[in-house]
């Protein structure tokens, strides 16, 4: 039940091929307009730079400080994804608050899930 | 100082807020609504005499106050909101909100006094007609007129029909606003063709459309004709277009029938559709746009002969009619057509001084009249009447300056203005036979004019009373005779403004100051002066009896006589203790006046035997129209009945489309910027 | 030095290897994985780049795309929990009752 059948999966292969070929096509076309990568000091430390620019330690050579703001957001989003994936994961059961910690919400005392009309309710509840 | 002109807008918005005070204070309103209206009529009048006094001084100005539509392209029009304050306006201007505020006043004997429910309904209905009349009259556009002119009517329907619960009143209603409504269709057309004619509406300036007119027929500028027709007779259909709305509103032949209805309306209202409103409509947007109709002799000669005809035509309707009411709305078809036929016949400035005395002597009648209807408990039969002469002094005399202004004898108002108006035509249309054919319906409607008028005055107020209500009528009110004495005043008056004959023949210089002030001589806007006017027309003058002032002379003389004629023989018919229904000797002719000469029946039978291209017209909306809608959504229902197969609901079908999309999408761009 | 046009057939090599697998597979958890391999397509993308003008902004932002990732794998297993709640299986096209 995992897979489609022949004739999709043909179809899938077929567009996915195109886009690959174009893609592709597009990329070593390009190929002669690349200058020589610039690239980084070799012997510098771009993460040590950022642990520097986060404590404000005057010892980075390379100017990270522009990034620390998006550095902070990536935290919060973090955060707030955590925090949202133990909130799906909740299931509310007639007014009490069934742990995330069941069985995938699945309900052990009133039987499988999976037995009953899969269409019976209007959606989450 | 602050100029007057930046207060002309509230001159109409006046009005307007007190239609929507008492729309919204419903009852709670002092006087139900009155002394709102009173106030905002009495600050137009006071808004529009400032006016006027600028004017005198030489500000007259034409100003946009608002663009709501642009064109684009070729196309270029501009549609606005605008005022042309120029003489002719300006006095309109007073007439329009002098009247208002009288009849305001007069509303609160009449309606107040008599307990009429429904009381905020009527007055706001007052105010938005006294507020679409004015913005009709500053109105700087044909398209701004038109709107204006619209609303103008369907507040007369409003009004006619003030009194819905009685069977009369609605059907009136109804007959008023369908038949003028005919008539605008001509009118819209007609504003359409101006606009594609012309690619503009304005009334004054160079770039206006009477302006463009006149140089399109001197060659000197070329206008869109449809087919190539020739540019005269194109303005010819255009003018007879506009025309139908103005037959229609100022009730001329044939369009007429709803005037005698809508005397089912109250009888204030009555008073300002007949005086300053609804029906003075229709000719002063001729008077407005002259400068257009003056270039057209062939529509001129139509004005001036419906005119004429409707003039002599409502006149003999108006003697055979028992009801005040009826013998007023006669009349003032009647007069109306007068004012048609001074300018069809090139007399401009006798016009519009007509349109200025038979406001005042109109609005005076009804008001008369409504006073004479409160004595009488409404009952408005004339022969139930007799002897009121003693009983309401301040009405009778007032109203007997009125009918001596109406039947045009010296030296009351309506005598100067009609005598001019027939000097007018006399002199124009010597050489004319359609125009002097015209003139000779407007003077025999003369001794119809003072037979039916004092036939009405006798009957009323004259002999023995012939009912107990006549007997004891019902005392009026200082709020009833205080606008029947101010009318009273003007009627007697107001033909002094321009004293033409006078000065023709005892040659004292200005004394013609409507001549003068419709001359702009004392300032006004190019292209819009009846000098202009006088030069376009296409009229040469000639005289009888060798000059100017016999022919003044005679033409005075003429109508006078005649006038005396008419009222002679009413006196003798009717001022009697004891009157017979003379009018009963007429035998099958009487009965013939009585219906209007069938005029309803005929319409009806015309309205009957045209209902089937009505439901020709709906077969082909039913059909056609209706068709290509529905074939149109059942082209698009089943499309989408197709369509919808491809959300399937299935993430990977999206995400299958998604990709070949992007495919797609990177090709073109590819082959488009060359990446590959 | 690896010229960048490699990286790029990787990247589009990678990304259309994640869009097959939403192409034809149908447990939803298959389908997060695969969305994780397109990302990282993206990924390599940018810090091929980054490289190539030595500007820390695609670095940057591939941290920004990981975190990204985290959060959306958060709201996607929670989808999964509902998907499976609802519909008893993880079958994604089973959920297709909301079409017209």
């Amino acid at each position: 039940m995992t897979d489609t059948d022949g004739s999709d999966r043909a179809s899938a292969a077929l567009a996915v091929t195109a886009l690959f070929a174009v893609l592709a096509t597009m990329a070593l076309g390009a190929a002669e307009a690349f200058p020589d990568p610039t690239g980084f000091p070799a012997d510098v430390s771009i993460v040590h730079n950022i642990g520097y620019a986060l404590f404000d330690i005057g010892l980075g050579e390379i100017p990270v400080e522009g990034f620390l703001a998006a550095f902070l957001i990536i935290a919060l989003a973090l955060d707030v994804a955590l925090d949202a994936a133990i909130y799906l994961a909740k299931r509310e059961d007639e007014g009490s608050i069934v742990s995330a910690l069941t069985d995938g919400g699945r309900e052990v005392v009133a039987g499988d899930v999976a037995e009953r009309e899969p269409t019976d309710e209007g959606g989450d509840r | 100082m602050v100029s007057a002109s930046a207060y002309v807008p509230a001159i109409v918005l006046l009005p307007f807020v007190s239609f929507i005070v008492a729309l919204f204070g419903r009852e709670n309103l002092p006087k139900r609504g009155a002394y709102g209206g009173i106030a905002a009529t009495a600050g137009s009048l006071l808004l529009s005499l400032w006016v006027l006094v600028s004017v005198r001084n030489g500000a007259a100005f034409q100003e946009t106050y608002y663009t709501w539509a642009t064109g684009a392209g070729a196309q270029d029009w501009t549609l606005t909101f605008g005022a042309l304050i120029d003489p002719l306006s300006v006095l309109m201007l007073v007439i329009v909100s002098l009247v208002a505020m009288l009849v305001h006043i007069f509303s609160l004997g009449y309606m107040n006094d008599e307990d009429e429910r429904d009381l905020p309904r009527y007055y706001a209905g007052l105010g938005l007609f006294t507020a679409s009349m004015l913005g009709f009259v500053i109105a700087d556009n044909l398209l701004m007129a038109f709107m204006f002119f619209e609303l103008v009517g369907l507040c007369s329907y409003l009004l006619i029909g003030f009194h819905f619960r009685e069977p009369g009143p609605p059907s009136a209603a109804k007959k008023a606003f369908l038949v003028t409504r005919f008539g605008d269709y001509f009118f819209l057309v007609g504003v359409v063709a101006v606009f594609t004619t012309f690619g503009t509406a304005a009334f004054a300036g160079a770039e206006s459309f009477p302006a463009l007119a006149e140089a399109a027929l001197n060659g000197e500028a070329t206008v869109w004709t449809p087919g190539g027709l020739e540019v005269s007779t194109w303005f010819t259909i255009v003018g007879l277009l506009i025309l139908g709305g103005v037959i229609g509103k100022s009730a001329q032949f044939p369009l007429h029938t709803w005037l005698p209805d809508a005397m089912e309306g109250p009888t204030p209202v009555s008073a300002l559709i007949h005086a300053a409103t609804m029906v003075a409509a229709g000719v002063y947007l001729v008077a407005r746009m002259y400068g257009f109709y003056v270039l057209s002799p062939t529509t001129m000669a139509i004005i001036a002969f419906v005119g004429g005809f409707t003039a002599l035509f409502a006149a003999t309707m108006g003697v055979v009619k028992r009801e005040l009411k009826q013998v007023l709305a006669y009349s003032t078809i009647s007069q109306y057509g007068y004012m048609m036929l001074a300018l069809g016949s090139g007399g401009y400035v006798a016009a519009v001084f007509h349109l200025t005395t038979h406001a005042f002597f109109k609005a005076l009648l009804f008001l008369g009249a409504g006073s004479v209807i409160i004595a009488m408990h409404h009952n408005e039969d004339m022969w139930d009447m007799g002897g009121l002469k003693d009983k309401l002094p301040v009405t009778y005399w007032t109203f007997l300056a009125g009918s001596l202004a109406l039947a045009g004898i010296f030296p009351f108002a309506g005598f100067w203005s009609k005598d001019e108006i027939l000097y007018e035509a006399l002199i124009h249309g010597l050489d004319e036979p359609l125009i002097l054919g015209a003139y000779v319906m407007g003077l025999l409607a003369v001794p119809v004019t003072a037979f039916y008028t004092f036939r009405m005055v006798f009957l009323t107020f004259h002999g023995e009373p012939r009912s107990s209500l006549a007997r004891d009528p019902h005392p009026v009110r200082w709020n009833v005779k205080g606008p029947l004495s101010v009318l009273g005043i003007l009627a007697v008056v107001t033909g002094g403004i321009n004293l033409v004959p006078v000065q023709k023949v005892l040659n004292i210089e200005g004394i013609d100051y409507l001549h003068l002030w419709l001359d702009n001589h004392w300032g006004g806007i190019e292209g819009l002066s009846s000098h202009h006017y006088a030069e376009l027309d296409p009229y040469s003058s000639q005289y009888l009896f060798g000059g100017e002032v016999p022919t003044v002379l005679a033409g005075a003389a003429a109508s006078l006589g005649l006038a005396i004629g008419g009222l002679a023989l009413a006196w003798v018919l009717y001022n009697v203790a004891d009157p017979d229904e003379h009018t009963d000797k007429l035998g099958g002719l009487k009965e013939l006046l009585y219906n209007n000469y069938y005029q309803d029946e005929f319409q009806v039978w015309v309205a009957d035997n045209t209902q089937s291209v009505a439901g020709g017209a709906d077969t082909f909306d039913q059909g056609v129209i209706d068709g290509v809608v529905n074939g149109v959504s059942s082209v698009s229902l089943l499309s989408s009945e197709r369509i919808r197969r491809i959300q399937s609901g299935v993430v990977s079908n999206y995400a299958l489309l998604l990709t070949l999309g992007l495919t797609t999408l990177l090709v073109v761009f590819g082959l488009i910027g060359g990446w590959f | 030095m690896v010229p960048p046009e490699y990286y790029l057939v990787l990247s589009a090599a990678i990304f259309c290897i994640g869009l097959f697998g939403i192409l034809t597979r149908r447990n939803a958890l298959y389908f997060l994985m695969s969305a994780e391999l397109m990302l990282n397509a993206a990924v390599i993308n940018l810090v091929a780049f980054s490289f190539q003008w030595g500007n820390l902004t695609g670095q940057t932002f591939a941290l920004f795309v990981i975190a990204l990732a985290a959060a959306e794998v958060a709201v996607g297993i929670g989808i999964v929990l509902v998907l499976y709640r609802n519909f008893g299986d993880v079958d994604v096209l089973n959920a297709a009752t909301m079409r017209w």
